[in-house]
């Protein structure tokens, strides 16, 4: 969790991931060049340099469809969660692969000449009232600098910094450099190589990121059509205590649009906002773990009573009162200022009092 | 009334043990993995190996960087620098060899108080088929030095001989790559490196194939002969077609077309 400063804070799974994300760049890489300099038809082999940028672009577009297709696959099965949880990770990693990509790339196309290497990349192709012409590089470049900037502000640091809404939005610019990239790709490498096979594999990539997201939206815009049903004034009746599995939690819409998590455990009824303060993360989908509701998304943990995180941590996210009549968990739409301590609703049992 | 319309219950869509970034994995989450990361290794490789082995030709030119070729011949500096060199077993009894500097700038070599004299150069080879190409360091006493043999009448003195006039279709090269130096040096990835090549005084060079798959790369000069203006830049890598002369220069042919006749096609 956050407030600890650390570059990175190690644990177990994120050594797996990362050696696994290491293995994946290698075997990409390395399999890219031992089959691209066999000798071809003529005789002659391609040149190590010019393969070695291909690679890295190739494995660099692999990586960020990757990416780009755990959110909606997690949304839409929980085992992608497992891929989630470090994708900040896979994200830098796909920027330092694409920087290897455009700094070979700049040094091998524009470097050595009459001009600035950075002044070629933008004057060397003229054709920009052209769209077949269009100088590609301007494109990956564009994509390159939103992933640097994304890369840069990787961290907890610029999330707690800049505000959740600002750092969302700025990471939010991943989906126009997945199209500057498909652009960049379909305005120069497809217009060079004549094999069918890229053309098919770059629309299977940009179709299936598309695809889903859209069927992730979907679903989502359905939950969201049945949630903004509720027109409630005052308390809301939600369910009964036995509707909420024991540590979990079901998720409520409010009338003005908020989702509040109503989590059962030990006998007790708490409820908190939905949104994780990391990352907005659904905290009704997660779990009461050692006592703490439990964010799926990255593990981050509240207190179900009053919301904040166990120390050392100090993240603070909105309670709710809540309460239990005539066997109903009754909610008020009333959020608490985040941090506060609400008593949690005693569920009744069998023969006993409230 | 149990559960309030547009409440949504996650126990009923996922009952499983829940994934944990700092915990250990659940049993059902590792199941997962030992599937999905083996087949995302294999995904990934063979994905690699498909668009790998689907790369065109490079074609059939070499940069011999593992060797120092030297060359005897005279020095030709206009429109481009070049060597004559004798070979009486060759076509015309000659051979003639473009001479380039290392990088881009090849505008660097000042050769014109040399220009017809014997000289022997140093450098590195690049071939593509039967042209050659020496390419040099940038300072002339690194690899130009006097040469004491005497230049048979084929070398020494040619007289342009003209083939006509003719209306080609092809692709504006640099000869430099294109010769060997990147491999695939021709296409829109290498527009920009082909561009900044010509600008930095590479000798253009006009790539003809016609319909039967036969090839040939005729050195780009303009009306005159000389060296062409940077006016023909923006066409570099394109498919474009011209009307022009070709002309013969020992066993070299030049396609002789101001920047003007060229039109992208």
């Amino acid at each position: 969790m956050g407030h600890q400063y650390k570059a990175i804070q190690w644990n177990g799974n994120k050594v797996v991931y990362d050696l696994y994300l290491f293995a994946f760049v290698a075997l990409f890489v390395g399999v890219f060049m031992v089959v691209g300099l066999r000798p071809h038809d003529s005789g002659h082999t391609a040149d190590p340099v010019v393969l070695a940028i291909r690679a890295l672009g190739t494995a660099a577009f692999a990586l960020l469809t990757v990416v780009l297709a755990i959110g909606p696959l997690a949304r839409m099965n929980k085992r992608f969660l497992t891929l989630l949880y470090n994708r900040r990770h896979l994200g830098v990693a796909t920027f330092l692969v694409a920087s290897a990509h455009f700094g070979l790339a700049l040094l091998w196309y524009h470097g050595g000449g009459p001009l600035n290497p950075f002044v070629s990349l933008f004057v060397s192709n003229p054709l920009y009232d052209s769209i077949p012409g269009f100088p590609f590089e301007t494109l990956g470049f564009a994509a390159f600098l939103i992933m640097m900037a994304m890369a840069a502000t990787s961290h907890d640091f610029w999330l707690n910094n800049l505000s959740a809404p600002v750092w969302k939005a700025l990471h939010m610019l991943i989906y126009p450099a997945y199209a500057l990239l498909v652009m960049h790709i379909v305005l120069g490498a497809l217009m060079t190589e004549k094999s069918m096979v890229y053309p098919i594999m770059t629309a299977v990539a940009f179709i299936g990121v598309s695809g889903l997201h859209l069927i992730a939206g979907l679903r989502e815009w359905g939950a969201d059509s049945g949630m903004k049903a509720l027109k409630a004034k005052g308390w809301i009746d939600v369910c009964a205590p036995d509707d909420i599995a024991e540590n979990r939690a079901v998720i409520t819409p409010l009338p003005k649009g908020d989702r509040v998590a109503i989590f059962r455990y030990d006998g007790r009824i708490s409820a908190v906002t939905n949104a994780c303060r990391h990352q907005n993360g659904p905290l009704g989908e997660g779990r009461v773990v050692d006592g703490c509701i439990t964010c799926p998304w990255h593990g981050w943990q509240y207190r179900p009573d009053d919301g904040v995180s166990p120390p050392p941590f100090t993240e603070k996210i909105s309670t709710y009162n809540v309460r239990i009549e005539a066997g109903r968990v009754m909610l008020d739409p009333k959020p608490n200022k985040p941090g506060t301590r609400v008593e949690p609703a005693l569920i009744p049992v069998a023969g006993g009092a409230s | 009334m149990s559960v309030r319309k547009g409440v949504i219950d996650p126990a009923k869509i996922d009952a499983q043990e829940m994934f944990i970034g700092w915990a250990k994995a659940p049993a059902v989450d590792r199941r997962f993995l030992l599937g999905a990361l083996p087949l995302g290794l294999i995904a990934g490789g063979g994905a690699s190996w498909l668009i790998a082995s689907e790369l065109d030709d490079p074609g059939a030119g070499a940069w011999l960087t593992n060797a120092t070729h030297k060359v005897t011949g005279a020095l030709v500096s206009a429109p481009y620098p070049m060597l004559r060199v004798s070979d009486p077993p060759a076509p015309f009894g000659m051979r003639t060899v473009l001479v380039v500097a290392q990088g881009k700038c090849t505008s660097s070599l000042k050769l014109a108080d040399k220009e017809g004299l014997p000289v022997e150069a140093s450098g590195v080879l690049i071939e593509r088929k039967d042209r050659r190409m020496l390419e040099v360091p940038p300072f002339l006493d690194d690899w130009l030095n006097p040469a004491f043999i005497d230049m048979p009448g084929a070398v020494a003195a040619l007289e342009p001989v003209s083939l006509g006039s003719a209306r080609l279709a092809g692709t504006i090269m640099d000869s430099k790559c294109f010769f060997g130096v990147m491999r695939p040096g021709r296409g829109k990835t290498h527009k920009a490196c082909a561009s900044l090549c010509i600008r930095g005084g590479i000798p253009p060079s006009f790539w003809v194939r016609t319909k039967d798959g036969r090839e040939s790369v005729l050195l780009m000069t303009d009306a005159e002969g000389g060296a062409m203006p940077m006016d023909i830049l923006p066409l570099v890598a394109d498919a474009v077609e011209a009307e022009g002369e070709i002309v013969r220069v020992g066993d070299l042919l030049q396609f002789r077309a101001d920047a003007g006749a060229y039109r992208r096609i």
